[in-house]
């Protein structure tokens, strides 16, 4: 990809910081791809993102009222409600252990891709790394839940399908099914947010009034509804794997 | 009627083959043509993912004007598929920046 001048940030990271992170690339095998400046945009707007996320909660958390609640609590009981009701619709019983988890990806992923409309900052979504970074946590995570509900054992003969003699054309199928959805999430997140900059830069490029702003505002929508669809699968393939027949 | 306008569809693409005689220009063996059939690609992505989401959207509008009731059910399942079949489309895209290196 084209080089992008430097983000204020990065380049502060990058004038203090640069030789603590660049020893630790290079102790972890993955040297920076320019030792000099080994901070990248992605990374230093995703720490101011969690650094934001984390002041945010901290003040909402110190206005906490049971009689009398304010604007912010208001708006994240609602938040609350809605990542809660999702996750009890799409699993069935026990939804509470992964609400949590649930939440900070939303709010995570929410809070990531709006900081791109900001004028100066960039999504960190926008570069491949991150949305793979949540897609695998994904995948982990509802492997590890699907460990905890139903054993080690039994949730791996889940792959082999409803009968056995089905097994030989059931593993492989669902084996793709199953490398594919980190893929797709990662695609479908990464594309939506690049796509949208590319477009509105284009249209910026064709006609400087007005017009551009409509696709930001798209984008606007856009970030919204890939935060939601994230989570959403996220939580399918949860319920996917913790259920149990009965 | 359409099998007859499939045939004849079939049978101008081919008139295309000359295309297959062209001294490739960069040197290897079509890397000067990775670029245009990934343009192709994504119009052909383009068109038939608006295919499939005119699709859903007829169908939802449709059954929220039979039962406005479930109407929230039908928003979330009209949006739940459109983002689906989008992201069909942006698989295509990417392959274009794929295929530009």
């Amino acid at each position: 990809m084209e080089h992008e001048p430097e983000f204020w940030l990065t380049r502060l990271f990058n004038d203090y910081l640069g030789a603590p992170l660049a020893s630790f690339l290079n102790s972890i095998g993955h040297p920076a791809a320019n030792p000099n400046r080994p901070w990248e945009n992605w990374i230093v707007i995703e720490i101011l993102v969690v650094a934001i996320i984390m002041v945010l909660f901290a003040f909402l958390r110190s206005r906490l009222s049971v009689d009398k609640p304010g604007k912010l609590q208001m708006t994240f009981e609602a938040v609350y409600s809605f990542v809660s009701g999702q996750a009890h619709d799409a699993v069935d019983h026990g939804a509470n252990k992964y609400v949590p988890f649930f939440g900070a990806l939303f709010i995570f992923i929410l809070f990531m891709n709006l900081i791109g409309i900001i004028p100066g900052f960039e999504s960190p979504t926008m570069t491949p790394a991150v949305p793979l970074g949540l897609a695998v946590s994904v995948f982990l995570y509802y492997h590890w839940m699907g460990f905890r509900a139903q054993g080690f054992g039994k949730y791996l003969l889940h792959f082999a399908g409803p009968m056995p003699f089905l097994a030989p054309l059931m593993v492989p199928i669902e084996l793709i099914s199953h490398l594919a959805r980190p893929l797709s999430l990662t695609i479908r997140l990464f594309a939506n947010m690049f796509a949208g900059e590319k477009v509105t830069v284009t249209f910026l490029s064709l006609t400087f009034i007005a017009v551009p702003a409509v696709f930001m505002g798209l984008h606007v929508f856009v970030a919204f509804l890939q935060a939601f669809i994230f989570t959403l699968l996220a939580m399918i393939y949860v319920a996917g794997a913790v259920a149990h027949e009965h | 009627m359409t099998r007859k306008m499939l045939f004849l569809v079939g049978a101008i693409l081919l008139l295309a083959s000359p295309i297959f005689a062209q001294t490739p220009a960069g040197g290897g063996g079509g890397t000067d043509l990775r670029l245009p059939f990934a343009f192709l690609a994504m119009g052909i992505a383009s068109g038939l993912c608006g295919l499939g989401q005119g699709k859903a959207t007829a169908s939802a509008a449709e059954a929220m004007a039979r039962n406005p009731g479930a109407s929230a059910g039908i928003r979330f399942a009209l949006i739940l598929g459109l983002v689906l079949i989008e992201s069909l489309a942006l698989y295509t895209f990417v392959i274009t920046y794929v295929a530009k290196t």
